[in-house]
Formats: structure tokens, C-alpha cells, sequence
């Protein structure tokens, strides 16, 4: 029995990298939850309630994974960075639907910045209720968070050095919990590795640049994710060649910043939701045709 | 010997056959249902079109599209295996050199393709939900007790067609159901279908796309009268319907296989051929995935769906 569970879905994608550091460095053991596979997912979907999204689907079967397996599971709550920057109101639920529907105890934090409660504080209190001494706590946020700046510098600098490669470039716009987990967006992401393709994500640009840089496409918008999203398609859409913008079935920050993509950018423009359906031959025709495209194959 | 080359475009409702020469022009074509099974009408239509075709022809090139597309393809050992956009807007460009827009409404699919100075420069096409194309005009023709061929006859006939909510299958269904129990008559229904078609259409895959004439049709439920008669209407622009129309993805991808061609010579001949596909579920890991194994003279050709690649 570990310490700690991190499920492998939602936060993980944001957040992850960080409060492994963090453990580490204090010393406290925990496991991750496997790759996202077939029966992790159908658990999910057992499990949820059938107006969630695919996503919140897919992290409910990770607790389930998890949940004998460790003492703890870390489930934040973020709520908003910020006046316009909130997120989606499934991360302000998340908390209270594990907590009801598991009886695993729950490591909780709160984002919240209009009231003052930012990152450094969650991780702070999530270090006392582990026995660890503030010393030891202030020791371990600094050595997480200076990596994690380092990472997002480096990630930055190499979405750069991309945006300048000679290969066809199609920015991957969406949220990383879906573009990257392995029964969600990873099939789209082999296809077009397989095909040549120099692949941009929109999540490893800087937020701090990308999310101002959405207010060219809209003014109103408020959600952090989609404006980080948006802000990034502005940045690079005059060295790419195409966009596709990839999401979970029933989505709603997506549905509202897909359409402002598609209306406001002139540039290919690919839209996939992906819902729990197995076949990949409907997306397969929509990838294909849209490479053809920009690789000028239909014009000979 | 004259050369010739094939196109086959397999679609979930009906199977296109054409084969065109080096100039290209249709020597034969064909069009039947594909009925569920790709095999067995993509046997019959070889069938059909080996009755057409001239004797001093041989076949140089085999190609296919639409969903069955890979099935097909190593079925037929085709030289060039593509999706249908392409083929489309290559069939139609090679007839229609001017084209801007290009609408298409097929049995689970429907798109819209923007063409400028002959380069494509975009398109759409519906998200995986099949409301509003030719699979849900077939099935509410069923319901209706009538033939979808004579769907468009019949739309012509009224006055006043009815409103329907097109956006979802499920609910025009009922909202058809409801009407038709009302007691209004069926050429309003089926004419209400027709312009819930050309809605659903514009609302959905034709959103924030210019429309610029001039503008074609194609795919099977361009045949029907009546989504052309609202199209128009709606639109405001005159619509070219090719006599062709549903066959243009087989021409646009009989046009690759004689580009692609390899000197190969094929024959129409498969009616013994014993082409068999197995499905199993594989155990070996928790993603337990769907595999399928194609045979070809119970020769193993290919299998799909492995996530790991093992297979």
C-alpha cells in the first residue's frame, strides 16, 4: 500500500510532473495510475454519471484503479485563475463527486485564486497533513517549482524551434488530458508521427503569452483552458500550415472555443470530437483528407 | 488493346463502379446497394460491369474509396486506395474545371469542399453522427412505406411543406411520426424532410463556409429533386447537378488509378475468388482489442485493430 494515488488523467496533464517533484523530494512514496487501457475506461463509464464527459469519465476509472492500492488519492479542486480565467465547472466538482462515490480517503487542495488560494498553499497544506515540517515543505515546493518553470521554458523553446521546421505543421489544439491519453487523442497523434507530419501541441506554449493573445479572437471568453488554447492558435497560425482541434464528447468550453477557431482563423481547420466509439475509420478518412489538402495532393 | 482503369467507390448505402479510358471517358459504369455486405456487391458489380465492358479493353488500374475502402482494396489488389474527398474533388474537377463549391451528400456522410483557381482550399465534413444525410432520408422512406427514389417526385408536389427537426434522427423521427398522425399529407412530409435535409446541412457542415457559385451537387441524395429544389431555394443560387453525380467519387478515383498506374494488369474476374474476414477479441492485455483478419484465398492479407501492433 502506497502513500499517495495520482490518477493518470485530468490535473495529471497539468500538474503532474510537479507534484511527483514534490513527493520526491519529500520523500513520500506514490504510484501513479497505468496508461489509460480498455478496462480502466469501461470502468469509468460504469461508474459516471451518463451527462459527464468523456474525460471526467476516463478520471473516475482511474480512482477506481487506485483506490485500494494507496492511502491517500490526490484530488484538487480548481476553481479559477483569476476573474476571467476560470475553468471548466467539472474541475470544481471533482472533488465532491470522488468523495461521494469512494470511500478511499482524498488528499484535497483548492485553486482558487479570487480567494487567495493559490498553488503554494494547497501544496503547503497538503505537506501538513502528511507530518512534514515546514522547513521540509518550503525545501521541496521550491525544488518543484523551479523545475517546473525550467520544463515550461523548455517546452516553450521547443514548440518554437518546431513552428521553424520545413515538414508540414499542424497545430494539435485541445487539452492535454485528451490529446495525449493513449483512448482519447493518442491514435490521432500516431497517425499524423506516421505521416510525416511536424506536430505543434498548444498546451506546451507559454500560458503567459498565449492567454492574452486570445482577446484577438475574442474579448469575452473565460476560461482559462480555451483561452490558453485560442491564445496559442493565434501565435502560431502564420507559421503553420493547418489546425485540428481535438475533443471530448460532450465538451462545453470546447464547443464554445471550437467555433470561434473555425469562424474567426482562415486556415485548414480540422474539428474531432471524440466520444467512446471504437472504430477509427470516421476519423481515419477526416485525417487523411485533411493531409491530402494541405499537402496539395487533391491539386495535381 | 485498348487501356482502360477502374474505380470502385464503396459507400455504406451503395456501391459505384466506373471505368474510364485514357481520356476520361465513362465506357461503363454501374450502381447498385451495397446492402451491408461490401464483399458480396463489389462481387456483383464486376459482374455487371465485366457485361459492359468492350473486349478490346483491358484494366491498368484499379482504385477505391468511400468506408469500405480498405476492405475493397485488398480485395481487388487496387493500385490506389483513397478517401473520398479526395476522389470527389478530383472526379469533379476533371469535368468541372471552373467549380468553387462543391456540396456532397452521401449515406452516412455529407461534406462541402471550397475550391479557388482549382486548389482546394477547404472543406468540412459532418462530425460522426449520421443526421441528415442518406442513411436518414432512406430509413424515413421505409417508415413513410415509400421508395427513396421517389422521395424527390413527391417533395415536388407540395405546397407547404411541413417543419421538421432535422438535427437529430431521433427527433425528426418522432416529430415525423407526430405529424403524419395529425393528418398532414405525405407530400408535405416528405417535402419538410427534403428542406430539413438542406438545413441541417447548411447549419451544420456548411457553417461560417462562403458558398460561391458556381456551386455542384453530388453524392447519392443529389438525385433526389427535392433537397436540389430547396438547396436553390435556400441558397439563392443555381445548383449544377452532373447526370454523373453520384458516381463522381468513382471517377475521381479511377482518374489516381490511372495516374498511379504500374503497368499491372488486372481482371474482372472474382466470382470464385474467397475473400473472408474473421473477427476475434485478442486477451493478451487489458485493452483487449477488436481484431479483424482478412483472408484472401485463405491467404492471411491483413488485420486490423491491434492498438500494439502485434498483430
Amino acid at each position: 500500500m502506497r502513500k499517495i494515488g495520482i490518477p493518470r488523467s485530468l490535473f495529471y496533464y497539468y500538474y503532474g510532473n510537479l507534484w511527483q517533484d514534490f513527493f520526491d523530494a519529500l520523500k513520500i512514496d506514490y504510484i501513479v495510475s497505468p496508461i489509460t487501457n480498455k478496462e480502466i475506461m469501461e470502468k469509468g463509464m460504469k461508474i459516471a454519471g451518463s451527462e459527464m464527459c468523456l474525460s471526467l469519465k476516463n478520471y473516475l476509472g482511474h480512482i477506481d484503479y487506485l483506490k485500494d492500492k494507496c492511502e491517500y488519492i490526490l484530488v484538487p479542486r480548481i476553481s479559477n485563475f483569476k476573474n476571467d480565467n476560470q475553468t471548466c465547472t467539472n474541475f470544481w466538482a471533482i472533488y465532491d463527486i470522488v468523495n461521494n462515490l469512494f470511500e478511499t480517503k482524498i488528499l484535497n487542495y483548492n485553486i482558487d485564486i479570487k480567494k487567495h488560494q493559490t498553488l503554494k498553499k494547497g501544496l503547503f497544506k497538503i505537506g501538513k497533513i502528511l507530518n512534514k515540517s515546514h522547513f521540509e515543505i518550503k525545501k521541496a515546493y521550491h525544488y518543484a517549482i523551479i523545475k517546473e518553470k525550467k520544463r515550461l521554458k523548455k517546452n516553450h523553446q521547443i514548440n518554437q524551434n518546431k513552428l521553424k521546421s520545413k515538414k508540414t505543421k499542424i497545430l494539435i489544439t485541445g487539452h492535454p488530458y485528451n490529446l495525449y491519453d493513449e483512448l482519447i487523442g493518442k491514435e490521432i497523434i500516431k497517425y499524423l508521427n506516421n505521416n510525416q507530419v511536424e506536430i505543434i501541441y498548444s498546451d506546451k506554449f507559454d500560458p503567459k503569452i498565449t492567454n492574452k493573445l486570445s482577446k484577438k479572437i475574442s474579448k469575452d471568453l473565460y476560461f482559462k483552458y480555451s483561452k490558453d488554447n485560442l491564445g496559442a492558435i493565434v501565435y502560431s497560425q502564420d507559421k503553420i500550415d493547418g489546425i485540428i482541434f481535438i475533443s471530448a464528447f460532450p465538451c462545453g468550453p470546447d464547443s464554445l472555443a471550437n467555433e470561434l477557431a473555425m469562424r474567426k482563423i482562415d486556415k485548414p481547420y480540422l474539428n474531432i470530437v471524440i466520444d467512446d466509439s471504437t472504430s477509427f475509420a470516421g476519423i481515419e478518412t477526416r485525417l487523411e483528407s485533411f493531409l491530402d489538402m494541405l499537402g496539395g495532393k487533391l491539386n495535381d | 488493346m485498348k487501356d482502360c482503369y477502374l474505380g470502385v467507390d464503396i459507400g455504406s448505402i451503395s456501391t459505384k463502379g466506373v471505368i474510364i479510358d485514357d481520356e476520361n471517358n465513362i465506357i461503363a459504369s454501374s450502381y447498385i446497394w451495397t446492402e451491408g455486405n461490401p464483399v458480396n456487391a463489389v462481387k456483383k458489380l464486376l459482374e455487371i460491369l465485366k457485361g459492359k465492358l468492350d473486349k478490346n479493353y483491358q484494366i491498368k488500374g484499379i482504385g477505391t474509396t468511400g468506408s469500405a475502402r480498405k476492405l475493397i482494396g485488398l480485395m481487388l489488389k487496387a493500385n490506389i486506395v483513397k478517401n473520398e474527398i479526395t476522389a470527389h474533388a478530383i472526379g469533379t474537377l476533371t469535368f468541372y474545371p471552373n467549380i468553387r463549391t462543391i456540396l456532397e451528400i452521401g449515406g452516412q456522410d455529407s461534406k462541402i469542399i471550397l475550391i479557388k483557381n482549382k486548389i482546394i482550399t477547404n472543406y468540412a465534413m459532418n462530425t460522426l453522427c449520421a443526421a441528415g444525410t442518406g442513411s436518414f432520408l432512406s430509413s424515413q422512406a421505409k417508415r413513410l412505406g415509400i421508395n427513396v427514389e421517389e422521395f424527390g417526385d413527391y417533395a415536388l408536389k407540395s405546397k407547404n411543406p411541413v417543419k421538421i427537426a432535422a438535427r437529430c434522427t431521433v427527433f425528426a423521427e418522432s416529430d415525423l411520426v407526430h405529424k403524419a398522425q395529425v393528418g398532414y399529407p405525405k407530400e408535405d412530409i416528405i417535402a419538410g424532410l427534403c428542406k430539413s435535409v438542406v438545413l441541417n446541412y447548411l447549419n451544420n457542415v456548411g457553417k461560417g463556409k462562403k458558398i460561391t457559385p458556381p456551386i455542384i451537387f453530388q453524392g447519392g441524395v443529389s438525385k433526389n429533386k427535392g433537397v436540389v429544389k430547396y438547396f436553390k431555394k435556400i441558397l439563392k443560387e443555381n445548383i449544377i447537378v452532373d447526370e454523373n453525380s453520384h458516381l463522381m467519387g468513382a471517377i475521381g478515383i479511377a482518374v489516381l488509378a490511372r495516374k498511379n498506374k504500374n503497368g499491372n494488369t488486372y481482371s474482372l474476374e472474382m466470382k470464385n475468388l474467397k475473400f473472408q474476414t474473421k473477427a476475434f477479441e485478442c486477451n493478451r492485455c487489458s485493452n483487449n482489442c477488436e481484431l479483424l483478419k482478412i483472408y484472401r484465398n485463405n491467404e492471411l492479407v491483413d488485420s486490423w485493430g491491434s492498438k500494439c501492433g502485434k498483430y
